[in-house]
């Protein structure tokens, strides 16, 4: 009898072990299959041109069937680069001014608007960011700086452009930052919540401002977690798709200006992959398994930050 | 006895609240100068209330109120003009745990000095030197200055810690039970350095060790329930008390 309610259990376990086993392994699986797939889709695409060509070549032909990853991946490191400088301090500003400053009543409802902000599906953004946003950067801020730094030479064609309707690289950043800022604000929030209380009244203690134990203590103490959350974004960045394909402009042309429209790997695959055949979808395969290897290798550097930065504080 | 000692710090009914709870009692009591004055009284007595008062670290928290006064040179640090940032500079504190910061042993010290506007940097490695000597910690660290300050060992850290308030030139230091999460000899090196440096600064340590009380300190408070129950001289406090409460707390038959 009590040999078989124990038989039971050791089945039961047995049962439970298989299952988390097999969830988890599944995870592994999915993963290795796509990166399997995409490769092997790409085969053609790398055949015809070759890897490193292929990153380096700029034309982008329908009719000599000639495709060249180099306009696409410019444009979405430019733009995630751009994105970041732009959410960085402002998201910085947002967890300091959540942890240190604002009143308790005020730090529930900016939290809550900071975790909504992540919620909206991307394409409420491209859709706001085409029909709102870029006509008001065209009228405000690229008016403004093309007729004044804009006019400066050398650098002035920089700031200039021949484009109308404000899609450009630049207002891809931009939306493209509003996204990002809540990742890390909201990482940034929480390691700053950890720095030690103790350690703070230790500055406080010494006659340190708010600001003196923000800068030298909060910051320092919160250093890895706000990099590892920078760098989720900007992995969610290279890969953001609807917001940056209707904000982009999906042009395929040199890029002159940060008011330009430009293109990025995901606004191509969003905008070609339903038309492509033959070598062309297969390139847009390439483009795919490039930007998942992108992501990959922005996940691992992620890891292996937070991991030295563990190891650096014991 | 010593009533001819200078007054560094003083309280006239000082009352504190946490809130509605008032956790510091009509408190009137004087610190004289260049001595070690220990606080002592069982858990939530008040001891480290009242200490936390005399740099306003309770300004960092809501819902706190003080009344009555402290009086440091004269003027009443608790009035609404006291800049609470300049009072710290003036006087330390020293916490529970060793507090270092992420940053080396000399950064550590140079940090201090930086927010008292002392940016200079042979100045700076002066001073540094100067206080981890004070500290007596300088032998042990002088070949290893740029390194982590969470490579010390926990008794290195507190007298770090130490060297990093004294820098400052502080006139008064708050210890808020700086020993309790030590071992016994870095504890005694504590102890040791806290008496030595009397004659530069004046001292208040809270501490839970009425052996610690008796050994380092020369006047002893005695807290309960944020009252001031007895104060007077250390020897008094525990071979002879007024009271019956200190000389039941002190004897260890309650606490």
């Amino acid at each position: 009898m009590k040999n078989k309610k124990r038989n039971q259990k050791n089945t039961s376990n047995a049962v439970f072990k298989f299952l988390t086993f097999f969830a988890s392994s599944l995870t592994i699986v999915i993963i290795i299959s796509m990166i399997i797939s995409l490769f092997y889709q790409s085969i053609p695409a790398i055949q015809k041109f070759g890897f490193v060509d292929f990153i380096f070549t700029r034309e982008w032909s329908f009719n000599k069937d000639i495709y060249g990853a180099f306009r696409p991946l410019a444009g979405t490191i430019l733009t995630s680069i751009g994105a970041l400088l732009l959410a960085i301090p402002i998201a910085l500003g947002i967890a300091i001014f959540i942890t240190e400053i604002c009143p308790a009543f005020l730090r529930n409802i900016i939290s809550s608007a900071i975790e909504l902000l992540a919620a909206i599906p991307s394409i409420i953004y491209g859709m706001w960011g085409l029909f709102t946003l870029a006509p008001l950067i065209e009228g405000t801020v690229q008016k403004a700086v093309s007729s004044t730094i804009g006019l400066l030479p050398v650098i002035g064609p920089m700031f200039q452009s021949e484009y109308a309707g404000g899609v450009s690289i630049f207002t891809a950043s931009i939306v493209l930052s509003i996204m990002v800022v809540p990742f890390i604000a909201a990482i940034a929030r929480d390691t700053f919540t950890q720095t030690p209380d103790i350690l703070k009244e230790s500055a406080y203690g010494l006659g340190a401002t708010k600001w003196e134990v923000v800068r030298y203590i909060v910051l320092p103490y919160s250093k890895t977690g706000v990099q590892s959350g920078i760098i989720i974004a900007a992995g969610r960045a290279l890969g953001e798709t609807m917001a940056i394909a209707y904000v982009i402009g999906n042009r395929h042309g040199p890029l002159n200006s940060i008011f330009d429209p430009y293109t990025t790997i995901t606004s191509v695959l969003a905008n070609e992959f339903n038309e492509a055949v033959g070598t062309q979808l297969s390139t847009l395969f390439l483009l795919a398994f490039i930007l998942f290897i992108a992501n990959f290798i922005t996940l691992a550097i992620a890891k292996i930050y937070s991991r030295r930065g563990l190891s650096n504080e014991l | 006895m010593k009533t001819e000692h200078e007054i560094v710090l003083e309280t006239k009914d000082l009352n504190f609240y946490y809130g509605k709870k008032l956790a510091v009692k009509n408190i009137t009591m004087q610190f004289p100068k260049n001595m070690v004055i220990a606080l002592i009284g069982p858990s939530g007595c008040g001891k480290t209330t009242l200490l936390r008062c005399f740099n306003r670290m309770h300004d960092l928290y809501k819902g706190t109120k003080y009344e009555g006064e402290v009086l440091f040179n004269n003027e009443n640090i608790l009035s609404k003009e006291t800049d609470a940032t300049q009072l710290r500079e003036q006087i330390g504190m020293v916490f529970q745990k060793p507090t270092p910061f992420p940053m080396s042993i000399s950064e550590n010290i140079a940090y201090g000095l930086s927010l008292k506007g002392i940016k200079n940097k042979t100045e700076q490695k002066d001073r540094i030197e100067k206080a981890l000597k004070e500290a007596a910690l300088w032998d042990e660290v002088h070949d290893r200055l740029d390194k982590n300050a969470n490579g010390l060992s926990g008794g290195q850290q507190q007298r770090l810690v130490i060297a990093r308030a004294l820098a400052v030139e502080p006139s008064v230091i708050l210890f808020d039970e700086p020993t309790s999460a030590l071992d016994p000899i870095s504890t005694s090196k504590i102890e040791e350095l806290i008496s030595e440096l009397k004659s530069t600064v004046s001292i208040i340590i809270v501490t839970h060790n009425m052996q610690q009380a008796a050994r380092i300190s020369d006047k002893t408070a005695f807290l309960y329930l944020g009252e001031l129950i007895e104060y007077n001289i250390t020897d008094k406090i525990f071979t002879t008390p007024d009271n019956e409460l200190t000389e039941r707390y002190v004897t260890g038959r309650f606490g």
